[in-house]
Parts: structure tokens; C-alpha cells; sequence
């Protein structure tokens, strides 16, 4: 059925009502007259403490094989590329001594050398998500959505004298601010869909929506006032304050109630964070994949866990720490817990993956819609070097990528790179990005 | 790049042995003493570069300088002033001989002189420009939201557990600088102001309960539905269920007309839940209304409308025969409270008392007024409460009062006033005393993580919170709140990394039993005991050598401490080597390993947080103890740590952490004590850098103790930084020699210290800069 038909036939049901939501429940472009591929959506999947390069980086050039990390993603091979040679220069050192996780987090998809500071002064780049949100995330309710399993560092340093706010976000909207990211699935659920009490009526949502925007307008006054007898640090605080107030602004004026949306994509609320950490992964990608399904964003990060995580994975048979176990020294028997850590997270990828697959839209499935970058910023855990980092991507662009590929690029090549081509995919062309040198080569 | 360690001068591997930064272990180091300073000031580049050049860039320059310590990037005075402290402890080892590494060619006597000479002059200069310092905007973290909430408005809903987690600075989750608001914490801000609201403000329900005459019961025979109405032709009874939500005064109206025949009018008697309310004549055919004043409870409540007099003869002309009564509606309307006691008491926190209507508006201002000015811990401004007005009329006009009260509760609770702790300038530039409303919060956030209580607010509107005597008797009187208990959970849990036990997960096989109960009492255990240490008047070092501790049940039996049962806490004698913070099971269970203890952790962690003096982390690269080698070779731990410690790359700063952490090993991972470890017995023997040997916790903790300033001032400094939410800076050097002085001057009491922390510059100060012109929005 095209989508000039779809919609005549929901005319023609007598569901007009229902059609602003319908209609994006579609890909947007889909019901337009010219009828575009449906978007490309783009996501960031990170985890910590390095992968066990043996088993991660196929042996040859070419045509994928997949090595025993990478071996759940059989069934999406043709959707997958291993991106091998990418590097984060700016996570290393430069004089700043230890601290290569902080750093490498912060650096992962800012391509910039954050500054060393336990808390005062924080100074990082923009991420590429949050590059693609400010120019494009005005197309969707959501700019961009954030998640994770794990909160913030709970205490003490996180990382030889970097804050916490550095090993705990990949998503920065500006040098100063990192986002924020949702652990509990339940929460990301409510905030997508709504939290409507059952059959709350018409007039009481109304009212609420009416009082929520004078509520926001009264902040918006008070905010500005205050701001004039602001400097410094202080005035730059209070911006972040205006910013998030104005991108709430814009999504009730733009977007309505979409609590009926949940429905249609035969979703069910989740009932918090499960003790199965796996799960919890899981749920987390299923609140993405809803998200993308929705067209509710178009651009997310999902953080496994905290860089520098010590998570326990006894329930694999590892109950050491996963940061512990990361520094192996070369020991076989660490070396091979540290890959059963490794492959349960791409488990929990694939399960993922396979989703998107199975979910058709009206240009191919969802999986060939996305860009999914997989990875982190630390390539041996043992030795934190970020360069040779374990990168893959996954999804077809919208049908430009070819998959089932490993590519090779020169060691060193910044990752940055691989971002600027993304960005140009989504409609955002940069020119530069953090250290990038030009868009990744031979890539779309 | 590769960290090709392998390809570096061996001379290199020997610097990063060296890692400088990590001070005096258990000493305090002598303070210069310059034998034949320089007639001239000293200036870095002329005293300390030259030997610095000569002594130490070789390793300490460029990006993979040792220990991170890039000396080469320090070219200037200014540049050397701003890391006055790194080159003090530069200093110290040059002194001690530790640096440059063995092996390599020292400076002599008089370049160490001068090295000497210029520290003591910075460090002068330094103390001479105090500066109290500016602490960034702070926004309420999660736990003090949840708290100032309930202050304000006696509600206890910890609706905070929903917020994204507050990023950690400086060692706090409550420092200005790092604390954001993001997009998504904004919604929640919102959402929760709401809920807040909604829960704390009742809204008077004025909606009518009407009922139609058709939607009405009426008897099995001689009624039947006539249009819209009820209409009753016998004697009988027509009855209509309403819901109320709100008890207090109503206004019962009953729309009805008669068919009159007869010498009588039609009688209708009213009756609710039974209780008759009288009979009306209902003399008029056209339907007319009845009104009956009634007070009644909330809940469902039966109206009963009965026909009394029935007539009906059929030899009567047509119109004069038949006497029937109809029924067309029943509407019961509220029209005021008469049972105030429903009313929850935040309700009465924002609206005092019941307000006529004709008064209203005034009422809500003056009630605005008086709740924004607790919400944002200072008087509010008349604009301000001009613009909540225009909030209070937008549910006002949907509503009435209490709606419109609400919505502006909403907007309160959601404005960068609320949610931030403003210290406003006005204008002054440079160091200006904090205001009195300034105070109040910094007082109450740093002991309760809350907003000031009533009589805070009274001193600071009498303008007397800032006299000496006044404040002093604040604090005292705060510390012995039980709202304290918050500085101990928030403080010292972050402080000593309590807040880690949430995410420890010892290995269950070997440590069955330990879940997030025994945890949460672990961190009680702690809480209790600083809180006791501090209420009591107790000396530091007691947190250190305390023989008594505070247990529960549960907690009593995991030590094996026989006695104590149930779950309330309670004080704890203990005998044998338990003694202080490093016998409880919360420390000694975040410094270990899943499956075993870890000397190292531990060492590190009293160097951190006992001493201040932490080690950096160890560079990458470096292999950690291989247990299967343990197992291969029957080698004990211990004895692979000291192979560890002959890599020079390691032993620098590993026989400053693993012989403390050998004193603790008595103590299992979970803080059990133990004499043997996997069947040999335990070697709780170690022998500090500086020669001084131990054996066993006890000897270890006297060592520790000896050290009572320099543990002071490390307490000091961490209570400091939480105490202004932000890292220290120079400036505030003066400031913590006062708080350690006055601490020791008080025989060192805990309680003593939080007084002149709370007294001290930087937290009665501020530096203001100035405003910036541009004024438009961003």
C-alpha cells in the first residue's frame, strides 16, 4: 500500500481524529506527496572497559567473517560492517596523565581532549548525536534520546581527578553540558508515550497541557530576569536552565499527546528496572527501537554501562569486576573472561539488531533505515590505548551501505571521520568535527 | 600511538616510579627551611626551572610525562602559582631524597635551598591574597530536592528517585559546577512540580451533582419516565445516588411540578440516606426549583424524593382528577467547607486560613508571597509575585482559589529560583558578605540538605544570623537536629565511598547472605557512628580508635558479635582488635575485591580518605596480581604483592598502600575477622616507607593516629569542599589552617570542626564579579 492510499483508507475508516498521530506513527516523509525513503535514524552504543581485540577484529579485509565476539550477529552479517583503524587521538593522555576512561568517554563521540578537572571548569566538544540534534531533532518530538543502565558515578573520584560527568555520558549538547541519560525502562516508557492516567478525560488532559504551558512561560520570565544579575559560571548554568526549558516549549507547541502511539506499536509499559542485567539492556533497546519505530526521535546514545564500570558478571561466570578483569596482564584465563563480558554485550546487541530487522516499514525494515555505531573508546582494557578501536556499525543507511563488509582503514584514522559521513547521511553536512580530517572514505 | 613502554629509557620506567604527587605518608613533612634564602624575591623561573631542567623534564615533560606530572608544561610564575601545590609535594620528595629516583644525579644542597625559597615565598603570597572564592549557581541535587520538598511542604514523596543521577565533582554529587540540568531533568522538574502541587493543594470540587429525573429510580409500579422527568403517580418513592468528593455545605435543588387535583397541593417529602429533610407543597404545574440548605459528609450519598398525597378521581372534570408529581432533576451544588480538619496540612502551609471569596485575590498574593519567599529562601520580590499572580488567575478562572493557588505552586516549584540556590551580587563586585538568607541555606544545606527551617528565617529577617554568638548557637542547635542525620548519609557517605556499598557485589558463593539489607546496615553502621562522634563532641581520632560501634541484630550477627537482636540500632562495646571506621564491614567491603581482599584498595583508600595523601592510579599497561598464578605456585598474596614491588614502575607507590593494607587483612572481604586466609595463617605485619614496622590493626591504627593533624586537615579539606560545593582553590588556604587550628585548639572535636567550617571566609563570603551588560535572552 503506498501512503497516499494508507491514507485515503484512514479517511475513508472514519479515523481522521486519530490521524496526527497515525500519521507519525509512520516514517514522516512517508505520507508526504513526493514520498522520500523513510528517514535514517542514527544511534550510538556504548560499552566500557575495552573489547578483547583477538576475537573482535575479523581476520581479513573483505567479506565479513565474524570472530567469536561478533558471532551472535550471524543472522544480520549483511547488515553489519567492523570498521577497523579508527582512533580517539584526543582520549590520550596529552600530558594529563591517568584518567584514560574518563577521557575516553567524554572524547567518544566529541573527537575532543577534555579538560582535566575534578569539577570546576568542565570543557568538552559537542557530540555528533547532539550535532544532528540541534540541526535536525526539531523534525521529531524528541531532539535526541538518552539511555543507559547504569546512573551517574555514585561517589569519590571516577576517574584520577576527571568528574564523573566525563565517564558517565557520551552525549554533550555543548562544551559545558553533558545529557542526562534515562536508566529505568519504565520512566523512558512514560516519557515517550505519556504518563495519561487511564481514562483521564479530554478536558482534565486540557487542562493540564494549558497550566504546563503557562507554567513554562512564568519560568521563562522569571528565568530571564534572574539571568541579568547572573555572571560567570553562574549565567552559563542558568542558560542550560533555558535551553532545556525551551526545547520542552517547542515539543508541547509542535507535538501532541502521543499516548495512542504505544498501542499501535503493540508495546507494553515496562514495570522498571529488572534485576536480569541483560534485560535490562534489552528493555533499554526495545524503548529505542519503539522510539525509532514511532519516529519519536531519530537519534539516540545507549550506554551499557559507565566507562570504568566494575559491574559483577556472575551471572556468565564472571564475578570479578569488569573493570578488574579488563586489566588482565596478558593472563589467558582473564583474557577469556573478559571476551564471555564481551559477548554477552554483543548478545544483547544482536537481540537487538535482529528486531529491527523483523520490523518492516515502508522502505525496507528498520534495521536498513538506521546507522547503528556499536563500540567504545577504549580498544585493550589492559592498556587503554584508543586507537584500533572496536568499532562496528550496523543498519544500511537507508539503503546506501552496502553491508556484510570489513572495512580497513588507516590505523589512526580519527573516528571523527566516521561521523561526518554519518552526519551527511542524516542530512546535516559539517566540516569539520572535533579532529576529524573529511569524511570516512568509500563508506556511503 | 602505542604506550610502547618497552621502547622508553629504562631511566623513564624509574620516573614513573617516582610519581610525585603522592606526599607524606604517614609523616608530616618539616616545613623549608631556607638557610641562606636570596636577598632578591624569588621568582620560579630564576630558582625552581633551572633545576628542574636540569633534574627532572626528562621524565617529567611532553605527553607521556611520568606520573602525569608534565613539569615541562609549568614555564611560567604564574603558571608555577597555579600548581603551587603539585610542586610542594615536588618539593617534599626532592627533600627526602625520593626524587629524582635512586641511581640518578640529585640537586644540590643550595638548588634545594632555592627550590625551598620560592614555595615559601608562593605559598606567602598566596596566604596573603585569601580569597573566600565563588561558588557556582547550585542547583538542588536529587536528595536535596526530596528534602527541601518536604521542608517546605511537609510532603515526604522522594519523587527525586525518577531524576537522572546528579554527576559527581570533586568527590560530592553537590558541586555548583557540575551540576546540570539537562532536557530530560527538566521534564522531570516539571512533572514533579506538578504532582507536588496537585498533592499538597485540595482543590475544592464546586462542580454540580446533578441527576435527571429519567436517570432516577422510581417505584416497581405507578411511575414511568415522562420526557426527561420522573414522574410519580401513587404514593411513592423516586431515589437518585450522587458521588461527593467533598464534605461541608451544599445546596440541595430539586426541580418539580405537580398535576394538582383536590383541595390539597401535591406534598413532597426530601429525604437523604433516610434522614428526612422536611415536605414541600408543590403547588405550580410548570416545573420550578426547591432549594434546601444540607451539610453532608463526602461519599455516596442517596437522595430520596417521596410523593405523599396521592389523589385520583375520575367523576372530577378533566385537569381536577388526577394529582401526580413529577420529578425533573435533582442538583446538589457546594457552596463551602465547614470541615476544615479534611484539609492536608500543606494545604494549610501555602493557604493558611479560609478566604471569602470577595477576597480571594488578595488572600492568594499575599499567601504567594509568603511561600515563595520560603521556596526561594529569601524575601520575594514584588515583580515576582506579580508574575505568579498572572499563573493564579489562569487556574482561578478554570477553578477558583485553590486551583489557581495550585498552578502557582506548579510555577514556584519549577523557577531557576526554587530550583537553584541563588547568591545575588546586585551589582557589587569583589568580596561581600553573604546576606543572612544567603547563610540560612548555607548553613541548612550543609547540615540538613535542606531549605533553613522557621527560625533561620526569622534570624535572617531580624538581619542578627551573622552575629558571632547567634551563628554559633544556630549551628550548635542544627548539629543537635535530627535532620543532621542527612550530613552524615550525604557527607560522610561520600566522603568514606559509602555510597559504593549499593554497587559491591562480593561473589555469593563465597559470601552468601549479603544483600542490599546487610549492605544498607553497613552504611548505617557508619552513618550512626560519625553522627555519634560528632553530637557527643568526640576528637577525630576517634574515628579512628573508637572501641564501640552501633549495630543491630542482623549486623551484630555477621560481625559475630553475640547480644544484640532486632533491628533497631544501638551502641556497641567492642572488645579484641575492633576499633573505628577501618574494623567496619561498609569500609572494608567497598576496598575489596568481589572474591578477595585487596591490601592495595585498602591502602589506597586510607591514603585517600584518612590521610589525603592519594597515590595516582597505576599507569596502563601494568599487570595486576594474576590469582591463577597464586594458585599455580601455591604464592600468597602477600607475597605477590612484594613481587609486584620489585617493579620499580610499582613500588613507589605500592609500599605506601600495601603495608596499610596489610594491617586490615585480619578482616575478610566482607569485614568478618578471620586468622586464617585459605588455610594459612593471616600476616597482618607490614613495614611503612619510613622504616616504622607493625603487626596487627591495633599497632596500625596507633601509627595512623600519630598523624592527628595531618588527618585533621584531610577531613578538614573534604568537609570544606562539601560544606561550599566546590574544589578549593588557593584562596583558601588561610581558611582551612584557621579550621584546622581552631579544631585542634578544641581538643580536635568533630563538632568543633563543622563550627569552623561554618564560620569560615569562604562560607560566610563571596567574591562577586561583575554582570556582564548584554541582557537578552540566549
Amino acid at each position: 500500500m503506498n501512503p497516499i492510499d494508507r491514507r485515503t483508507f484512514l479517511r475513508g475508516a472514519g479515523t481522521l481524529l486519530a490521524l496526527p498521530t497515525l500519521e507519525r506513527m509512520l516514517p514522516l516523509t512517508a505520507l508526504a506527496t513526493s514520498a522520500p525513503a523513510s528517514p535514517v535514524r542514527m544511534a550510538f552504543l556504548f560499552v566500557p572497559n575495552g573489547v578483547d581485540m583477538a576475537h573482535w577484529t575479523p581476520a581479513q579485509a573483505g567479506a565479513l567473517e565474524l570472530p567469536s565476539i561478533l558471532e551472535p550477529l550471524r543472522d544480520v552479517r549483511e547488515s553489519i560492517n567492523v570498521l577497523t583503524g579508527l582512533a580517539q587521538q584526543n582520549a590520550f593522555a596529552k600530558g594529563d596523565g591517568p584518567g584514560d576512561h574518563a577521557r575516553s568517554t567524554a572524547c567518544w563521540l566529541t573527537g575532543v581532549h577534555p579538560r582535566k578537572t575534578a569539577g570546576a571548569d568542565i570543557r568538552n566538544g559537542i557530540s555528533a548525536d547532539q550535532v544532528a540534534a540541534q540541526r535536525i531533532g526539531n523534525q521529531t518530538k524528541f531532539a535526541s534520546l538518552e539511555l543507559g543502565c547504569e546512573r551517574s558515578g555514585l561517589a569519590g573520584d571516577c576517574d584520577s581527578g576527571y568528574s564523573c560527568a566525563y565517564s558517565s555520558n557520551v552525549s554533550w549538547k555543548s562544551e559545558t553540558t553533558p545529557v542526562a541519560k534515562e536508566v529505568n525502562p519504565r520512566l523512558v516508557f512514560e516519557r515517550l508515550f505519556g504518563n495519561g492516567k487511564e481514562g483521564e478525560q479530554q478536558e482534565a488532559l486540557a487542562r493540564r497541557q494549558l497550566f504546563r504551558m503557562s507554567v513554562l512561560d512564568f519560568i521563562s520570565d522569571d528565568a530571564a530576569a534572574l539571568r541579568k544579575e547572573l555572571g560567570g559560571r553562574d549565567r552559563q548554568k542558568l542558560d542550560e536552565y533555558f535551553t532545556a526549558v525551551r526545547e520542552i516549549e517547542q515539543r508541547l507547541v509542535k507535538f501532541e499527546n502521543q499516548s495512542k502511539l504505544a498501542a499501535l506499536a503493540n508495546a507494553t509499559k515496562p514495570a522498571g528496572v529488572p534485576t536480569d542485567y541483560g534485560e535490562h539492556i534489552r528493555l533499554m533497546m526495545d524503548m529505542l527501537i519503539l522510539a525509532f519505530q514511532t519516529d519519536l526521535t531519530r537519534i539516540s546514545t545507549v550506554m551499557f554501562a559507565n566507562e570504568g564500570s566494575n559491574r559483577s558478571y556472575a551471572h556468565i561466570g564472571v564475578p570479578e569486576g569488569h573493570h578488574d578483569i579488563s586489566h588482565h596482564g596478558k593472563n589467558a584465563d582473564k583474557i577469556a573472561k573478559k571476551r564471555r563480558i564481551d559477548r554477552f554485550h554483543v548478545e544483547q546487541l544482536a537481540y537487538a539488531l535482529k528486531k529491527m530487522q523483523s520490523i518492516q516499514e515502508p522502505n525496507g525494515t528498520l534495521l536498513d533505515n538506521c546507522m547503528i555505531v556499536y563500540g567504545g573508546g577504549i580498544s585493550d582494557g589492559d592498556r587503554h590505548n584508543h586507537d584500533d578501536l572496536p568499532i562496528l556499525m550496523a543498519g544500511r543507511a537507508g539503503g546506501r551501505l552496502k553491508g556484510g563488509l570489513h572495512r580497513v582503514y588507516q590505523p589512526h584514522t580519527p573516528m571523527n571521520n566516521l561521523f561526518l559521513s554519518m552526519l551527511d547521511r542524516v542530512g546535516v553536512p559539517v566540516e569539520t568535527l572535533g579532529d576529524s580530517t573529511g569524511k570516512l572514505q568509500g563508506l556511503f | 600511538m602505542k604506550l610502547g613502554r618497552s621502547h622508553r629509557q629504562p631511566t623513564a620506567l624509574f620516573c614513573v616510579a617516582g610519581l610525585i604527587w603522592v606526599g607524606a605518608v604517614l609523616q608530616t613533612p618539616p616545613r623549608p627551611r631556607p638557610s641562606a634564602p636570596p636577598a632578591r624575591a624569588p621568582t620560579y623561573v630564576a630558582d625552581v626551572l633551572p633545576l628542574f631542567k636540569k633534574y627532572c623534564l626528562d621524565c617529567h615533560e611532553g605527553s607521556d610525562a611520568a606520573a602525569g606530572l608534565n613539569l615541562g608544561k609549568i614555564k611560567t610564575q604564574a603558571d608555577a602559582t597555579a600548581r603551587l601545590e603539585s610542586l610542594e609535594t615536588a618539593l617534599r620528595r626532592v627533600q627526602r631524597g625520593e626524587m629524582p629516583p635512586k641511581g640518578l644525579p640529585k640537586p644540590s644542597a643550595a638548588e634545594t635551598v632555592r627550590f625551598a625559597g620560592w614555595v615559601k615565598a608562593a605559598d606567602d603570597a598566596t596566604r596573603k591574597a585569601a580569597d573566600p572564592g565563588r561558588v557556582t549557581l547550585r542547583r538542588l541535587n536529587r536528595v536535596e530536592y526530596d528534602n527541601t520538598i518536604r521542608d517546605l511542604l511537609g510532603l515526604d514523596l522522594k519523587l527525586s528517585q525518577d531524576f537522572p543521577s546528579d554527576d559527581v565533582g570533586e568527590g560530592f554529587d553537590n558541586i555548583g559546577d557540575v551540576l546540570s540540568i539537562s532536557p530530560l531533568l527538566m521534564e522531570k522538574y516539571l512533572d514533579a512540580a506538578e504532582k507536588v502541587a496537585t498533592q499538597a493543594i485540595r482543590v475544592v470540587d464546586r462542580a454540580p451533582r446533578r441527576v435527571e429525573g429519567s436517570e432516577m429510580k422510581g417505584p416497581s409500579s405507578g411511575s414511568n419516565i415522562n420526557g426527561t422527568a420522573m414522574g410519580l403517580y401513587a404514593a411513592g418513592t423516586a431515589t437518585a445516588d450522587v458521588t461527593l468528593i467533598e464534605s461541608g455545605d451544599y445546596r440541595l435543588r430539586i426541580f418539580a411540578r405537580g398535576d394538582q387535583a383536590g383541595s390539597d397541593p401535591v406534598k413532597m417529602s426530601v429525604a437523604i440516606d433516610g434522614k428526612s429533610l422536611g415536605t414541600l407543597d408543590v403547588r405550580e404545574t410548570r416545573a420550578t426549583a426547591f432549594e434546601i440548605p444540607v451539610s453532608l459528609s463526602a461519599g455516596k450519598r442517596r437522595i430520596s424524593v417521596s410523593f405523599l398525597n396521592d389523589y385520583y378521581q375520575p367523576d372530577q372534570p378533566q385537569g381536577r382528577r388526577d394529582r401526580n408529581l413529577y420529578v425533573h432533576n435533582i442538583e446538589l451544588q457546594f457552596v463551602g467547607t465547614t470541615m476544615d480538619a479534611t484539609l492536608p496540612p500543606s494545604h494549610r502551609r501555602v493557604i493558611p486560613r479560609d478566604v471569602a471569596p470577595a477576597a480571594a485575590k488578595d488572600e492568594a498574593r499575599r499567601n504567594l508571597e509568603a511561600f515563595a519567599s520560603r521556596a526561594y529562601r529569601r524575601p520575594v520580590r514584588l515583580e515576582e509575585v506579580d508574575r505568579l499572580m498572572k499563573l493564579y488567575e489562569v487556574g482561578e478562572r478554570i477553578g477558583g482559589f485553590e486551583l489557581g493557588m495550585r498552578v502557582a505552586v506548579q510555577g514556584v516549584l519549577s523557577s531557576p529560583s526554587f530550583l537553584f540556590r541563588t547568591e545575588l551580587d546586585h551589582g557589587t563586585v569583589g568580596v561581600r558578605p553573604l546576606t543572612d538568607f544567603e547563610v540560612a541555606s548555607r548553613l541548612s544545606y550543609f547540615l540538613w540538605s535542606s531549605m533553613p527551617d522557621d527560625r533561620l528565617f526569622d534570624l535572617a529577617k531580624k538581619g542578627s544570623l551573622r552575629r558571632p554568638e547567634v551563628l554559633k548557637a544556630e549551628i550548635q542547635r542544627m548539629v543537635a537536629d535530627g535532620k543532621t542525620t542527612a550530613f552524615a548519609h550525604n557527607f560522610a557517605g561520600q566522603w568514606l565511598q559509602l555510597k559504593k556499598l549499593e554497587i559491591v557485589e562480593p561473589d555469593a558463593t563465597q559470601y552468601p547472605g549479603i544483600d542490599a539489607r546487610l549492605k544498607a546496615d553497613m552504611a548505617e553502621e557508619t552513618e550512626r557512628f560519625f553522627l555519634h562522634i560528632l553530637r557527643e563532641n568526640r576528637p577525630v581520632s576517634e574515628l579512628l580508635t573508637a572501641k564501640y560501634t552501633f549495630l543491630n541484630g542482623r549486623l551484630a550477627k555477621h560481625y559475630g558479635i553475640a547480644g544484640v537482636e532486632g533491628l533497631e540500632f544501638r551502641r556497641v562495646e567492642l572488645t579484641g582488635e575492633r576499633a573505628g571506621l577501618l574494623s567496619q564491614a561498609s569500609v572494608l567491603l567497598v576496598t575489596s575485591n568481589p572474591t578477595r581482599t585487596s591490601p592495595t584498595k585498602r591502602g589506597k583508600w586510607v591514603l585517600e580518605n584518612v590521610l589525603g595523601t592519594p597515590p595516582p592510579p597505576p599507569p596502563p599497561g601494568v599487570a595486576q596480581i594474576a590469582e591463577e598464578k597464586q594458585k599455580l605456585e601455591g604464592a600468597t598474596l602477600r607475597q605477590l604483592l612484594e613481587q609486584h614491588r620489585k617493579n620499580p614502575e610499582c613500588a613507589s607507590c605500592h609500599q605506601r598502600m600495601d603495608p596499610i593494607g596489610y594491617g586490615l587483612e585480619n578482616f575478610d572481604v566482607v569485614g568478618r575477622w578471620r586468622t586464617q586466609d585459605a588455610g594459612r595463617p593471616v600476616e597482618a605485619y607490614g613495614t611503612l616507607p619510613d622504616g616504622t614496622k607493625f603487626n596487627g590493626p591495633t599497632e596500625l591504627r596507633k601509627i595512623l593516629v600519630g598523624q592527628r593533624d595531618q588527618i585533621t586537615r584531610a577531613l578538614a579539606e573534604r568537609m570544606l569542599v562539601y560544606g561550599l560545593g566546590r574544589g578549593l582553590i588557593p584562596g583558601d588556604r588561610v581558611a582551612v589552617d584557621r579550621i584546622v587550628q581552631q579544631t585542634k585548639a578544641n581538643d580536635y572535636r568533630l563538632s568543633a570542626m563543622v563550627l569552623a567550617v561554618a564560620t569560615s571566609e569562604p562560607f560566610l563570603k563571596r567574591n562577586a564579579l561583575p554582570v556582564p551588560k548584554e541582557t537578552r535572552k540566549p
